[in-house]
């Protein structure tokens, strides 16, 4: 976990249990040549499956049904026995330890979520606490303290699961998993049930949980846009169980291994690598500007030979407030009023797939973009883009998952 | 004929008891209301309290079998055909034969009676379980092995709990039936109310019938409800509301109109 993850975590409840003798770090989870053969199947699910997972990472497996994605994330907490090779959770293989007491230490979340319809919700958060045999007053704490983290009415604790909607059910059951604070979770298809308004909105919360708690997570999906979305690696398989490509979104985007993954990957790649950035990250061109009341020759000067051909007219705080027009810059001064308006306006902190989109849709070539006061910071362009694309620069983007824009 | 002979052989004069010299008894009327409240302390009490003796103790030790068997056959899913299949015998045997036939065993008196009451128990008791079992819903059991519970602690906290529901609907059907196959455990010397059904078979006035089945009845409609409120307490869970349907307020017959179809009712 480094500095900037704590930093994070200390602004919420969760810290209570992080720095609490027993709540545990995130654990570095190793695959090492993991097998599986079901009795009485020909081939293996899994093919001799090497992973590194970093501790506070999410993992995301992915591939088409069949490829074993399941079956190889349940091996990390035995729900199914590895045939051979061995997984380490922290530095323990998991083939050495008790499945009972194993499970007790990995959050486990499934696509049906799977609630006690017989226990309130509150009840079905402290499962595991209750397993491990915490005094009541502790686990009274901890429930309340994840249902402050999932954001849930405190009123619903005493409800069954029936009672709540499926995104809060879904909600209920990641704090269900988080609820002894294991160092891993397993998430498999955790929000594929739900509806794709509500499994944006999910996701979106997983990510900012996520930023806070930072778990080492492995997460199965048979959808390459939530992978990408969600993972700090993604690990594509292929059927049989056999590792296609194992590499952050970027590099799986710009440089997908086999004609396997770039099927899979899809054909717009391009535009699902703009989806991983904002605005802010790409060399924005500027604009000269003009301030009202200026001379306009002042400003004509400045334009020759500018990146942007036009001149964008700011007021006193740098705040754009439109494009001159030629006509505009035949007075005398600088008017107060440009020809025509500035929009769409950007902000640097906006997914630059959104603000492509944006750019397209208004059918400008060139887009102010505002920092968080709302101050000129630069100027987008398609051209701008397009160059990106087609340079490496991608490659280096590392964000984490959790620190990604968030497309809306 | 043996058996019918005995209980009539038991007949008294008190069964013509007649303190009002009503023309009801002398007409043989349907129901003597009077013929009721003259006869009823002296007739009626002891076999009821029998009766009730028979059924309890006949589907209590049904249950505590039928459960015992389930819980052997709960991950031994090949045991439970068997089990199916031997209760299902004993449940096809024809109520007076399997008492007459338990006669040269256990000899006449109530064990014998509650001995086949108990047998006839145990097919429905069990198989109610075992479909209550089989019902709890996989994403449950999935998750609570997937948080480290063990297979006892799944059975007990997970899928005993979620069954309930069905095995109460069991124990509601085999209260019932055991109120009504009781009334023949009188050919095992069992007693009950039977004895006065018998009885009453032997004359034309037929009001002890009427009374004897009556109470029979009136005893299966009170054990019946009895459960069923066990029944909602234990699965009060299956009754709530969505929280966004009207809230406490509601009254009573919105809660049934209102419920959702994914409760499982």
């Amino acid at each position: 976990m480094g500095p900037d993850a704590r930093a994070v975590v200390r602004s919420r409840s969760v810290a209570a249990e992080t720095s609490q003798p027993g709540g545990a770090e995130a654990l570095a989870v190793s695959y090492r040549e993991v097998t599986k053969v079901y009795p009485g199947a020909e081939s293996p699910a899994v093919d001799s499956l090497t992973l590194e997972v970093s501790a506070g990472e999410i993992c995301v497996l992915v591939g088409p049904s069949g490829c074993g994605k399941t079956t190889a994330m349940r091996m990390a907490n035995r729900m199914v026995e590895i045939t051979s090779g061995d997984i380490l959770v922290g530095d323990r293989s998991v083939r050495e330890r008790a499945p009972a007491e194993l499970r007790r230490e990995i959050g486990y979340v499934i696509q049906q979520i799977g609630l006690f319809p017989h226990r309130t919700i509150g009840e079905n958060i402290a499962t595991v606490p209750r397993m491990l045999g915490w005094e009541r007053e502790r686990i009274a704490t901890r429930v309340d303290e994840l249902v402050a983290l999932i954001g849930l009415d405190p009123e619903l604790r005493g409800r069954y699961p029936s009672q709540l909607s499926g995104g809060q059910q879904q909600r209920v059951g990641v704090a269900r998993a988080l609820a002894a604070n294991p160092g891993v979770m397993l998430m498999d298809e955790p929000f594929g049930a739900v509806d794709p308004i509500n499994r944006e909105r999910l996701q979106n919360e997983f990510l900012r949980l996520q930023a806070e708690v930072r778990k080492t997570i492995l997460f199965v999906t048979h959808d390459i846009d939530e992978a990408i979305k969600m993972g700090d690696r993604i690990a594509v398989l292929r059927e049989g169980g056999r590792l296609a490509q194992y590499a952050t979104p970027a590099e799986l985007l710009m440089a997908p291994g086999d004609g396997f993954v770039e099927d899979f990957v899809g054909a717009d790649r391009a535009l699902k690598r703009l989806s991983l950035m904002r605005v802010g990250d790409i060399d924005l061109w500027q604009a000269p500007l003009a301030f009202v009341g200026q001379s306009s020759a002042e400003v004509l000067t400045k334009l020759d030979g500018a990146e942007v051909p036009h001149a964008l007219l700011v007021d006193s705080e740098r705040r754009p407030r439109g494009w001159l027009s030629e006509r505009d810059l035949k007075h005398e001064v600088v008017p107060p009023v440009a020809d025509s308006s500035p929009d769409p306006v950007l902000d640097v902190s906006d997914v630059l797939r959104d603000a492509l989109s944006d750019v397209l849709q208004a059918e400008s070539r060139y887009a102010p973009v505002v920092d968080g006061d709302g101050r000129i910071a630069g100027v987008l362009s398609v051209e701008i883009v397009s160059e990106f694309l087609t340079s490496d620069d991608a490659l280096t983007d590392e964000h984490a998952a959790a620190e990604r824009p968030l497309a809306s | 004929m043996t058996g019918l002979a005995l209980p009539i052989a038991q007949l008294d004069e008190s069964f013509f008891r007649d303190r009002s010299e009503s023309d009801c008894i002398r007409d043989d009327g349907a129901f003597c209301l009077q013929w009721v409240i003259d006869n009823f302390g002296d007739r009626y009490v002891t076999p009821t309290l029998e009766h009730i003796v028979l059924v309890v103790v006949s589907v209590v030790l049904g249950f505590a079998i039928a459960f015992g068997m389930a819980l052997l056959s709960h991950r031994r899913s090949w045991l439970v055909p068997p089990f199916i299949g031997a209760t299902g015998v004993l449940y096809t045997i024809p109520s007076v034969a399997f008492f007459f036939l338990l006669l040269p065993i256990t000899g006449r008196g109530t064990d014998t009676a509650i001995i086949a009451l108990t047998a006839y128990n145990l097919q429905i008791i069990y198989r109610n379980i075992v479909a209550g079992l089989a019902n709890v819903p996989p994403d449950s059991k999935d998750a609570g092995r997937g948080m480290g519970m063990t297979e006892q602690q799944l059975l007990w906290k997970v899928e005993l709990p979620l069954a309930v529901p069905e095995i109460v609907a069991g124990l509601r059907i085999a209260t019932v039936s055991t109120v009504a196959i009781a009334t023949l455990a009188v050919f095992a010397g069992g007693g009950g109310l039977g004895q006065e059904i018998i009885a009453g078979s032997a004359i034309t006035f037929k009001t002890g019938i009427v009374v004897a089945g009556s109470l029979a009845i009136l005893m299966a409609i009170t054990f019946d409800v009895l459960l069923l409120l066990a029944q909602r307490r234990l699965g009060r869970w299956q009754a709530v509301r969505p929280v966004d349907s009207p809230g406490r307020g509601a009254r009573f017959g919105e809660r049934f109109r209102r419920r959702p179809a994914w409760t499982g009712r």
